[in-house]
């Protein structure tokens, strides 16, 4: 059992209350989350120091347009937070800024972390004209029943992992019937007590429904099925591959949208894998042609190489491509099978190493001679 | 290294080219014992000397492989016996890292090869040669080095 | 209008285009191979999938075949294609390149910026009729090829970018050679010399320029003029619409600083952009008083510090190719806003990006007298 505020209005009001008496308390210095921007309705993440800057913030706003862990990380990446501020994340956000504090880029020294079950989010492309506005009771009916709408992005549609790890806080939320009159925020960490103390509303002992997550994993396990099996039946070696990516532009924004992908100066932008005119002269006398810019397939599997260790799966990467290639369940369907080597999960937990920083003496037998 | 595409007649065999990464104090001693030893194994090796497997960046396997080469063979000092004391370790990691990425895009994956081979196996340095030349043989010419679209 | 910088003669030559103009082109490419004119061609060509196009580097002449000079879609900036040729230098193969002309006027930038070597380079340009919508094309790529052909065939740009809509450089500005397709007659297209090089390379060929051009070239002014007379509109309008920092930020609102525009931009050449440097990077105290300063501050912050000062870095060099605006997830209208700035920056130094190898990019060059009207007039 763990100790839970519930406050008796619609969940999204009760996380907007509990937000402005952090900051009303000077508990918090700031606030991440979600916020609409304009008179249109654009919703971007704010970093918002006092409650009157709460106006507009909608915290579980079925949208992601960046992923908040790599924003966590660019705050505190030239050393931790001098102030407290706490963040209001989806779960995959929160596992991807873990594995990139794993990787210094980031400190989660004095940031603590709001969460949710979580239903997932529209594609980045709905933000445009309104649509995601237009959609919200449907979403939210299919949040309270359990349910996966069919026009969430495919990375939410077959994510398993929609149960936060480590937050402070997490509100529960996926096959709640009550979240429109009820908010139920469990409160997981000594800090997480710490900072909900005082605060107006019932404190009880409360557990997530395990019954009802279960239902809502099985759903999520079928449909990743699904976009794994269509994706594998694409698959079919080179030749499948170079016909998935074959529209790829290499204008790399995958690469700088994911989460785990830091490196300011990438490998596959850097000198190293710049062809020389004598590269290209061999090349062709091998090929007899060879498509310009070079190094298309090098850079999406290479960056599959170096980052599928981390994947989290939050999807950033199919959101910002231009041609619409399903990256994200290629990187998740990779990501998950190199993961499971080694039993790792991404951002489960600060103090599991990365599996290629580290050995067993005995191990993968299957892969030696 | 400039790698050229074989010019084949119909009726010559396919040899392939594979590339062998061998690690300086225990590997590549052992290819040079296969050497001086005499002991037989096909042309088809490219060796490349490194100081410690660990030094075999998955990338030089991968962009060997899209730049068309038949088979990659990593090799190193057995687990424990690294000069470096745990580069072999990491080694075999990064290995089934790419090897796992190979698997799960259908890409023929049993052109890599992870062995272990010390200084004093000159034998084991040629009956790997061999078998891996044979299963290359088996696969045949990687379609990669024709390819326009990579 | 365009004058064609360093064309000697004001003829052409006229080729047959027969079957058709895109076979035509491939054969005289070949042609130029076999005579070993050119050693490779960089050219576009469908993708194994179908779905799209790439510019692929040739020298396998039984490739031409394949090659499409005028894709109904711009994939990579053909600027940027032929700076990740000859960037680290001319090589030694002769090629030729077939572009549109804001591909080649970026190439020519790129040039200018160090970015490219072009001495082994032919640039042929040819009159582009646009292209479409990368993601319009994408939902039907076979609808899209047969949409796009028709649209062609009659010159007509209601279904092409928006950007490509208010063109008025679509046809022969810069670069050796140019194929003119517009009025051409009876199965047939023009071929025209635009430079000493251009010149040197028909007289390799035999091809020798003794045809009109005159049909042609008023044909062009024709469009031009239409052209800008509703880019002049168009990008009016816009000013009106975004025109004011509030408007800007609106206009910017979705923005997810992907940086995808600057990204696929052939002349934002930077390998490490400013925008994306230490520069930028800032800790968290920082962060806390700007958002302190105001109660609230979108995080990151610095969106429009990124777009106009991409604006500030480039808009001399735009090409108004409007790849940007194809990149942009969420839709934004980059190319035109750019377009608009740009016409302005340029039009400040009498400057047209890309019109010339010779011409200095207005930011290293300066007269002694100049530009009194942004002085303090007491000065």
């Amino acid at each position: 059992m763990t100790k839970t505020l519930k406050i008796n209005k619609n969940v999204e009001q009760g996380i907007l209350e509990l937000l402005k008496f952090l900051l009303d308390s000077g508990k918090v210095n700031g606030v991440f989350t979600l916020k609409k921007i304009n008179k249109e309705g654009a919703v971007a993440y704010s970093l918002i120091t006092r409650s009157d800057g709460l106006g507009g913030a909608v915290p579980l706003f079925p949208l992601m347009p960046v992923n908040a862990g790599k924003l966590l990380s660019r705050f505190s990446l030239r050393g931790k937070s001098n102030k407290p501020v706490v963040a209001v994340v989806k779960p995959c956000e929160l596992r991807a800024f873990i594995e990139l504090v794993k990787r210094e880029q980031g400190s989660l020294e004095n940031i603590f972390f709001i969460s949710s079950t979580c239903g997932g989010v529209y594609p980045i492309e709905m933000a445009v004209d309104g649509a995601v506005e237009n959609n919200l009771s449907k979403y939210w009916e299919a949040v309270k029943k359990g349910e996966i709408l069919a026009q969430l992005r495919p990375a939410c549609r077959g994510c398993v992992e929609f149960k936060p790890y480590t937050a402070d806080m997490t509100v529960d939320l996926v096959g709640k019937e009550d979240i429109d009159k009820r908010c139920a925020i469990l409160l997981n960490t000594k800090n997480g007590e710490g900072l909900a103390q005082d605060m107006r509303g019932d404190f009880l002992e409360k557990e997530l429904d395990k019954k009802i997550l279960d239902k809502f994993q099985n759903k999520r396990e079928i449909e990743r099925k699904k976009l794994f099996d269509e994706i594998e039946a694409k698959m079919k070696g080179l030749d499948g591959f170079i016909d998935i990516f074959g529209k790829c532009l290499g204008c790399h924004g995958c690469s700088k949208v994911c989460p785990i992908c830091y490196c300011t100066l990438c490998e596959f932008e850097s000198p190293d894998s710049e062809y020389k005119p004598s590269n290209y002269e061999s090349d062709l006398k091998k090929r007899g042609g060879l498509r310009v810019p070079p190094g298309t397939i090098y850079f999406q599997i290479g960056r599959l190489d170096h980052i599928s260790i981390s994947c989290v799966g939050c999807g950033a990467c199919e959101d910002v491509c231009p041609v619409d290639i399903p990256i994200s369940i290629i990187f998740k369907k990779v990501g998950e099978s190199v993961q499971k080597l080694f039993d790792y999960i991404p951002g489960r937990d600060v103090e599991e190493e990365i599996p290629l920083l580290t050995f067993e003496k005995e191990e993968l037998p299957e892969f030696e001679d | 290294m400039r790698i050229e595409s074989d010019s084949m007649k119909k009726d010559e065999e396919f040899m392939p080219k594979i590339l062998a990464f061998l690690c300086n104090w225990c590997s590549y001693a052992g290819a040079d014992l296969a050497g001086t030893s005499r002991l037989k194994y096909p042309p088809s090796i490219l060796p490349i000397r490194v100081m410690c497997s660990s030094r075999v960046d998955p990338l030089f396997i991968l962009k060997a492989y899209l730049g068309g080469i038949d088979g990659v063979v990593v090799a190193g000092c057995h687990p424990g016996d690294c000069h470096y004391e745990k580069g072999n370790y990491y080694t075999r990691r990064r290995f089934a890292l790419l090897k796992k990425i190979f698997e799960e895009l259908g890409i023929e994956s049993d052109r890599l090869l992870l062995s272990w081979i010390s200084a004093s196996e000159g034998p084991k340095y040629a009956k790997v040669a061999t078998e891996f030349t044979e299963k290359i043989k088996k696969l045949g010419e990687n379609s990669a080095k024709n390819k326009i679209f990579l | 209008m365009n004058k064609p910088e360093g064309s000697l003669k004001n003829k052409g030559a006229i080729i047959s285009a027969k079957p058709s103009t895109k076979e035509s082109i491939d054969d005289f490419l070949k042609k130029a191979m076999d005579k070993g004119v050119f050693d490779a061609v960089l050219i576009p060509m469908m993708v194994p999938a179908g779905d799209s196009f790439a510019y692929v580097l040739i020298e396998d002449k039984s490739l031409l075949k394949d090659a499409i000079p005028l894709p109904p879609i711009m994939s990579v900036q053909g600027g940027h294609a032929v700076s990740s040729v000859t960037r680290l230098g001319k090589g030694s193969m002769k090629i030729a390149v077939i572009m549109r002309p804001c591909e080649i006027r970026a190439a020519i930038e790129l040039s200018k910026l160090g970015q490219t070597d072009l001495e082994n380079v032919t640039l042929i340009s040819i009159d582009c009729p646009g292209v479409l919508p990368i993601s319009d094309f994408l939902s039907d790529p076979g609808k899209g090829m047969k949409q796009f052909d028709e649209a062609a065939k009659k010159w007509d740009d209601k279904i092409m970018r928006p950007v490509c809509q208010i063109c008025d450089k679509s046809s022969m500005v810069a670069g050796d050679l140019h194929i003119g397709t517009l009025g051409a007659k009876n199965n047939t297209f023009l071929v025209i010399s635009n430079s000493q090089k251009g010149n040197g390379i028909l007289d390799e060929l035999g091809i020798v320029t003794k045809e009109s051009i005159d049909d042609w070239q008023a044909k062009v002014k024709n469009i031009a003029e239409e052209k800008h007379k509703k880019r002049k509109k168009n990008l009016k309008d816009l000013k009106t619409k975004i025109g004011s920092l509030d408007n800007l930020i609106d206009a910017f609102s979705q923005c997810i600083n992907c940086h995808n525009c600057m990204r696929v931009c052939p002349v934002c050449y930077c390998r490490l952009c400013y925008f994306d440097s230490d520069k930028v990077k800032h800790p968290s105290e920082n962060y806390l008083q700007m958002a302190e300063s105001k109660g609230s501050i979108r995080f990151l912050p610095d969106t429009i510090f990124f777009q106009m000062g991409r604006m500030m870095h480039m808009s001399l060099s735009c090409v108004s190719c409007g790849a940007c605006e194809d990149a942009c997830p969420v839709s934004i209208p980059v190319a035109q806003i750019f377009s608009m700035v740009a016409d302005e920056t340029q039009g400040l130094f009498d400057y047209v990006s890309g019109r010339s190898l010779e011409e200095p990019i207005p930011l290293v060059a300066y007269k002694e007298e100049e530009l009194h009207e942004v002085e303090d007039a007491n000065d």
